[in-house]
């Protein structure tokens, strides 16, 4: 047995024999405890919407809002194209889809705020009923991680601009690009179980 | 080694990001056109599950980076979703006694 086939210990420590990155780790790590988050928020939305009656869920405009569910898809290809570009070493490919990626997302959340403007109009509040609360803290919540998620590009468009990001170091775009996608996959879900079942 | 390798080998993978976006827009599509269509709710429901879940599975895999990275990524997302999936179909399964 050499050194090579038996890692150090402070390799254990590091990760490294399991081939983990640090900033990966943590980044899914944090992802679970979302999961876990939204987990409580969609498991209530389902209950209220199994025992109570919603009147109101006639009035949600699924169209509107599938478009809205194509826009954010696109953003997710806007972020891994971002990152296969500085993998390739190309900081300008990545600066031009990370400021597409903030545009996609602020077009989602110009989306939302046009429905919950015209709900409002209908009289569906937070108060006004157990789907208004519900709805309104589920898809405020994934709204809020949206708009965490247009600051965090920028300030990685920024970071890229000032030549922070390379090929060999990437490894913040790699986190932001977990989280974007995140956000993607519980859009996926409330999607389906909020305008489609 | 080839005379361009790395080109070769991010300009596929491109294009497959590329191919995973078209399927998801795709899917979208048969949604939004499932919707308008009269199913029977117990049919569309199913659909719709699994649809989600196929384009909720294709960002995982393919955007996320999962399918070729380390297994204990993915063991840390998955194992909370196994316990909210448990969790959803438990209240639903009580509500449903009510």
């Amino acid at each position: 047995m050499t050194s090579h086939t038996i890692p150090h210990d402070d390799d254990f420590r590091a990760g490294r024999a399991l081939s983990l990155d640090h900033r990966k780790l943590g980044m899914w790590l944090f992802l679970a405890s979302e999961v876990m988050f939204f987990g409580g928020l969609i498991g209530t939305f389902l209950h209220y919407k199994a025992t109570l009656p919603a009147p109101e869920s006639a009035l949600l405009d699924t169209v509107l809002v599938g478009l809205n569910t194509f826009v954010l898809i696109t953003s997710s290809l806007m972020v891994v194209l971002g990152l296969d570009a500085i993998q390739r070493g190309r900081r300008r490919g990545l600066i031009t889809f990370l400021g597409l990626t903030a545009l996609l997302g602020v077009i989602f959340l110009g989306g939302q705020a046009y429905e919950f403007v015209s709900l409002y109009g209908h009289g569906v509040t937070l108060q006004s009923s157990v789907f208004g609360s519900s709805f309104y803290t589920l898809t405020g919540f994934h709204g809020l991680h949206v708009l965490i998620g247009v600051v965090w590009a920028l300030l990685t468009l920024v970071k890229a601009a000032r030549g922070t990001c390379s090929a060999q170091e990437h490894g913040g775009v790699e986190a932001f690009g977990l989280y974007w996608h995140f956000v993607d996959v519980v859009w996926i879900v409330l999607f389906t179980i909020i305008y489609l079942i | 080694m080839t005379a361009n390798p790395p080109t070769t080998h991010d300009g596929r993978r491109a294009r497959g990001y590329l191919a995973v976006f078209l399927a998801l827009a795709a899917i979208t599509a048969i949604e939004l056109v499932l919707t308008q269509v009269g199913l029977a709710a117990s049919v569309a429901n199913a659909l719709f599950l699994i649809l989600s879940l196929a384009k909720a599975t294709l960002v995982a895999m393919f955007f996320m980076h999962l399918r070729q990275d380390s297994r204990v990524y993915t063991a840390i997302f998955l194992l909370p979703v196994i316990l909210v999936l448990a969790f959803s179909t438990l209240m639903l399964m009580s509500a449903g006694g009510h």
